[in-house]
């Protein structure tokens, strides 16, 4: 039955998603096939969509359905406060804080000399020039509490202060080597709360 | 399935499905292993805090038969450069990492090579300079892996040479400065004296001596060219400090 070349086709593109195995992709290849046709469509809508509507922030880089993104036209946000994050998710644990009222900027990624992320690989040169517009007084670097996400913070502290803005790093109220995805709310509010200067 | 426990030196992780990573470690007796860290990537993981590149572990795991991967039980850390005050030489880490794992081959027990990387860590915890202690690592890997050229002799004349030479890799090591045609890179005298002092104290006395710019550039270049044409690759990691260095 696995010989069927469509239903071969959707295990081999399912089994390329994250932690789907193959016999887990065959489960949903299957599951797939029973459904009717209209939940199918929708499916395949939603994924579609994700890819055609979504793009990232020409400010601050976030994934986004409207360019300048929420955050960055949000008139209540406080536009001399800025938080930057190594990924979109990370933005989403930090608003659920609900303290932060400032606005991001998201690295798509740290400094890796292992996996070969270089300056050039992240949205370094857009901080820079944010930041370097004049408007922004403090940056929050809230980078991951671990070699890379360290690393990262102090080469853009090096980088920052001379632009003349205060600058600091969240405290290390999430255990070293953990990755802020998995922070709770309280975790994070501590965090940002306990950041000292750089 | 026996479980083993060793001293280790983190050497890289990658991600395994949702919660696990895959680790990559060198132990003290038994050469570089691979294992798997189940829930390591949790937030309350009993491996947060072990897992980081060069951190020093107190590790155990299981061995599978017929399989690659071992089992990791736990990895207590013991000293970790995340414990520098200062992190400027946090961007060293990785480099230090990487060129740990290409130098050793898998379960091939070199316990001179951990004591070298345990020792580095302790050094850069101990917040000693770390061009200093670059260079002293790349010196001491290359050495122990039996491709560091003997510096104190001319390679054509047989001459101690006094005042600096040239090391070419590809062309059968160092020459003094009487002999050295123009290829390979420039050795000053300051640093002959260097890797002559620093190679036989411990990285922490690197602290007491001195390494100008100019000499620490000249090693660095040299190593550069010994590591990329031992591994035959340039490490990835040299070339992303060298960018950081760039901008900086
Ligand atoms: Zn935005
Ligand atoms: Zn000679």
């Amino acid at each position: 039955m696995s010989e069927i070349e469509p239903l071969v086709r959707l295990t081999e593109e399912l089994t390329k998603l994250p932690s789907i195995g193959n016999k887990s992709a065959q489960r949903l290849a299957f599951y797939i096939l029973k459904q009717p046709r209209e939940s199918v469509e929708q499916l395949c809508d939603a994924i579609r969509n994700v890819k055609d509507r979504i793009s990232y922030c020409s400010v601050c880089s976030n994934i986004t359905d409207r360019d300048p993104c929420f955050y960055c036209t949000d008139d209540s946000r406080d536009p001399r406060l800025m938080c930057v994050v190594e990924d979109p998710h990370n933005v989403e644990g930090i608003e659920k804080t609900k303290d932060f009222r400032g606005v991001y900027h998201v690295l798509m990624g740290a400094l890796s000399p292992l996996k070969g992320v270089g300056p050039d690989d992240l949205n370094v040169r857009s901080l820079l020039e944010r930041v370097g517009a004049g408007e922004i007084a403090e940056v929050i670097l809230a980078t991951n509490p671990n070699v890379e996400g360290e690393a990262t913070a102090i080469y853009l502290a090096k980088l920052l202060k001379p632009l003349g803005v205060r600058v600091s790093r969240i405290a290390m109220g999430v255990p070293v080597g953990s990755d802020l995805e998995y922070a709770d709310e309280v975790t994070m509010l501590k965090a940002i709360e306990g950041r000292h200067e750089v | 399935m026996p479980l083993y426990t060793t001293d280790a030196l983190i050497l890289r992780t990658y991600q395994l499905g949702e919660a696990d990573r895959i680790v990559v470690f060198l132990t003290r007796d038994k050469g570089k292993k691979r294992g798997v860290a189940n829930g390591a990537r949790r937030l309350r993981s009993r491996f947060v805090g072990g897992l980081e590149p060069l951190t020093v572990v107190r590790l155990a795991y299981y061995e599978r038969e017929s399989r690659d991967l071992v089992r990791l039980n736990y990895a207590d850390p013991v000293q970790s450069p995340m414990r520098m005050r200062n992190g400027v030489s946090l961007g060293y880490v990785e480099y230090f990492a990487e060129l740990l794992d290409e130098c050793s081959p898998d379960a091939d027990p070199n316990a001179t090579l951990f004591r070298l990387g345990a020792a580095v860590v302790d050094a850069l915890a101990a917040e000693v300079p770390v061009e200093r202690l670059a260079r002293y690592f790349e010196y001491w890997v290359l050495r122990l892996q039996g491709v560091y050229p003997p510096l104190l002799l001319c390679q054509r004349c047989g001459q101690k040479s006094k005042g600096g030479g040239r090391l070419d890799p590809g062309n059968g090591g160092f020459s003094c400065l009487a002999c050295a045609d123009k290829r390979g890179v420039l050795l000053s005298a300051e640093a002959l004296r260097f890797l002559r002092d620093a190679a036989g104290v411990p990285p922490e006395g690197l602290s007491r001596i001195g390494l100008s710019i100019g000499a620490g550039l000249q090693l660095e270049s040299a190593h550069q060219q010994l590591i990329t044409s031992h591994l035959e690759k340039e490490l990835k990691a040299s070339k992303i400090l060298r960018a950081m260095s760039r901008e900086s």
